[in-house]
């Protein structure tokens, strides 16, 4: 007797904390006439969470430096975050929740190239609006996707440029095994063999892999001018340490690396990386009026010792281009906001320069800047271009073309 | 009221699934603030799922897999492969074509068929279970060290599909996919999402039919010898590695089943699903709701996922692992039993102690 009514207790249990979490979920929607709520939506827990808090970070401080000037249309700007939690699936999971729960106007968000293609047939689906602000293998171009950092040709294809140019003919090139080197070496080893140089050899590492010692060789083997080097997080760490206990520096080596930012160096170590290249559209030293302002804000609201970087700076300039849009459509409605973007002309005065979203393929208009890391562990720009106009398909490139590596529709 | 202590747990369970039932009527009613709501508890009954199995081998037979995204993603990348189809129209993807790759790979090509298609989710894990199953439990190799086994395989299952990029698109997965009935997504489709979602219901439901019709037989009460006393089993003449091998066949199957309702809910699937993290988190779920119970594994992923859903946003966005860590700690330290052992035992002792004492010194206790 007292037992069966602890099981209907146990039933009543369960069912008042399903009921319970999901009113919790369902929060009062309250459209208040003088606020607009945005969404944004990266990895704050998991192995993504140190790079994507910076571009946070950057989002948060632009949304806050709108607000205090009077918001976007006379809305001051909410924020509803959510976690992404470093894997794709809650990303997806997350996205719909913004757009279709929360219904935000529009979404910050996601870091890796993994977590955007998860989101992006969330928003295609529901017409909303995402903006990715980090620089990436290119091969797309969704309407409902504004790409803030760099297409391959802005960032890749320059600095491959730029090595050609400086008189390096042998390239090794050394990536982590995933889409983004995978997709930029398909791009190098057709640019370089059209420019009737030579890659000397290709290795992939574990995302996680910590062990150099078998790629090294391989390098030595090799004898490369210069690696291009794509590895991501962790396998930097690993392999510059590595390189630097067989006193490799960037005399016996060179690399250039796309995914080394100042946040990187900081973590390997200025000593080990002095001398080395990199490749990105903005560095805290880029010498622009608005890029001090926006460093000293950067590092009065979140300290002294914490650096910006290029996915930190395009992330910033997303929120304020999707002001300057919203601006311009004059709402909020994604379709609106699309249409405006895509009439053109929106630009932005970002730290980098001046930066103007191209209509047709949602990609920005901007300057690619070569850097050298320096001994105090910030990145001096050695090279840098006029704006280059994205194109994220590599369809104005002959060699390119030649060497299909368009995708396929 | 004897049938119902009897029949508690299948009370609780018709409860969580007419609560689920009655969802899309919510929804219409304009109780739930959105669709997204529906589609989230889709891929909790998919978890729900795949924990039914994991219970049936952890909590009745004793066996601990820490591997089981492998069979969950087994199942989700066959039921991908098939929908990736349906969008291509048969024709070959951009990250095969970017693989090198001119044509559809043989390995690619059944997944033109739905039929066969639903014969491969039971098959692949079924057959990949079965190998590795009979090995390991015909060697007797038990415990840990089967945990550790069931690890170290994942683990080389998840580099494989990585490695295999113009066949498996690598750590990005199969993505830009619709469901078995078209697309799901917005008021448009409503109908349409909830078939589906009515279709999970359902193979939930008969899935935990089959849970309890088989704990409930001489098979479960062996399965429970098999886990208290391996040994006298072996020596009262029963073939404790078939049955073993059984079960864990069984389990998979159930995973893969999973797998493939979860794909249709997520709209993509990603080799993230068969990392080890991710089978533990599974282990978690059974372990918070109360293993050897299957209604426990059914509670345990439904609350888990709802908590996290809810408290990775907002103002808890950067503490919510703790807040959920913690709860786990305290569960299994403290409450092996779990949620349903909270109910079913802890809670009855402590009440019968209060009724057992006069009244004051029972407060006492209590605080």
């Amino acid at each position: 007797m007292k037992k069966s009514k602890f099981r209907r207790a146990l039933a009543v249990l369960s069912a008042a904390a399903l009921t319970a979490t999901f009113t919790a979920g369902c929060g009062k929607e309250d459209d208040s006439a003088d606020t607009v709520k945005v969404g944004l939506l990266h990895s704050l827990t998991g192995s993504m969470a140190i790079s994507e808090k910076s571009v946070r970070d950057a989002e948060v401080l632009a949304i806050e430096e709108i607000n205090a000037a009077g918001g976007v249309n006379g809305k001051q700007i909410v924020y509803v975050e959510e976690d992404g939690a470093s894997e794709p699936s809650t990303f997806a999971t997350k996205a719909e929740k913004l757009v279709d729960s929360e219904g935000v106007a529009t979404i910050f968000g996601c870091w890796t190239s993994s977590s955007r293609k998860a989101v992006k047939p969330i928003v295609e689906e529901y017409d909303a609006l995402l903006w990715y602000p980090v620089q990436y293998e290119g091969m797309e171009s969704s309407s409902n996707i504004v790409y803030t950092g760099a297409a391959p040709n802005q960032q890749i294809v320059p600095a491959i440029d730029y090595l050609i140019e400086q008189g390096y003919t042998k390239f090794f090139l050394l990536g982590s095994d995933y889409v983004f080197p995978r997709t930029a070496n398909m791009i190098i080893n057709a640019q370089v063999a059209n420019a009737g140089l030579e890659v000397v050899g290709e290795e992939y590492a574990d995302m996680d892999q910590t062990d150099f010692a078998a790629i090294i060789a391989k390098i030595e083997a090799a004898q490369p001018d210069v690696i291009i080097n794509t590895l991501n997080g962790t396998g930097n760490v690993s392999f510059f340490k590595q390189m630097s206990e067989k006193n490799y520096t960037s005399k016996e080596y060179m690399t250039m690396s796309f995914s080394i930012a100042e946040e990187e160096v900081a973590t390997i170590g200025s000593d080990i990386l002095q001398g080395h290249m990199v490749s990105w559209n903005y560095y805290q030293t880029t010498d622009t009026a608005k890029n001090s302002e926006f460093v000293s804000a950067y590092k009065e609201k979140y300290g002294e010792d914490r650096v910006t970087s290029d996915p930190a700076e395009a992330a910033y300039d997303a929120v304020y281009l999707w002001k300057a849009a919203c601006e311009k459509a004059g709402s909020f409605e994604v379709d609106d906001v699309i249409a405006a973007i895509e009439a053109g002309d929106i630009s932005y005065d970002a730290p980098e320069g001046m930066v103007t979203i191209k209509g047709d393929n949602h990609h920005l208009v901007k300057p690619v800047r070569i850097g050298q890391v320096g001994a105090d562990g910030l990145i001096n720009e050695i090279f840098s271009t006029d704006p280059v106009d994205p194109d994220p398909y590599l369809s104005t490139y002959d060699w390119a073309v030649k060497a299909g590596i368009q995708p396929l529709e | 009221m004897k049938l119902l202590k009897k029949q508690g747990d299948n009370i609780c369970f018709a409860v969580i699934v007419i609560i689920l039932a009655l969802m899309p009527v919510f929804l219409k009613a304009g109780l739930l603030s959105g669709s997204s709501t529906v589609l989230f508890l889709g891929k909790c009954i998919s978890f729900a799922i795949v924990a039914i199995g994991l219970d049936l081998i952890w909590g009745y037979t004793g066996i601990l897999s820490l591997g089981h995204g492998l069979y969950f993603a087994l199942g989700g990348y066959a039921m991908a492969m098939y929908l990736k189809l349906q969008e291509t129209g048969g024709k070959i993807t951009d990250f095969m074509h970017v693989g090198g790759l001119e044509e559809l790979p043989l390995i690619w090509k059944p997944f033109n068929s739905f039929p066969l298609t639903l014969i491969l989710i039971v098959l692949v894990p079924a057959l990949a279970a079965y190998i590795i199953g009979y090995f390991i439990f015909k060697n007797r190799v038990k415990g840990v060290y089967f945990s550790i086994i069931s690890q170290a395989l994942t683990w080389a299952a998840y580099s494989i599909f990585i490695a295999l990029s113009p066949y498996t698109n690598g750590n990005v997965g199969i993505t830009e996919i619709k469901t078995i009935f078209g697309s799901i997504k917005g008021e448009a489709h409503q109908a349409e999402m909830f078939k589906l979602f009515y279709l999970a219901l359902i193979i939930l439901v008969l899935i935990y039919a089959l849970a309890k019709f088989l704990v409930s037989r001489k098979f479960g009460k062996l399965l429970i010898a098999i886990r208290d006393g391996e040994n006298r089993t072996y020596f009262s003449g029963y073939k404790v590695s078939a049955y073993k091998t059984f079960i864990y066949v069984l389990s998979a199957v159930i995973a893969g089943i999973a797998g493939a309702v979860f794909v249709n809910f997520n709209g993509s699937i990603t080799p993230s699903q068969m990392t080890i993290s991710y089978s533990i988190t599974m282990v978690i779920w059974v372990a918070v709701g109360g293993r050897g119970t299957i209604i426990g594994a059914v509670i345990g992923a439904f609350l888990i996922n709802l908590c996290e859903y809810n408290l990775s946003s907002g103002s808890m966005v950067e503490i919510w692992q703790y807040i959920i860590g913690a709860v786990f700690c305290v569960v299994i330290i403290f409450f092996k039993g779990g949620i349903v052992g909270i109910v079913k035992e802890q809670l009855p002792a402590l009440i019968r102690k209060i009724k057992g004492k006069p009244a004051e010194t029972a407060a006492k206790e209590v605080s």
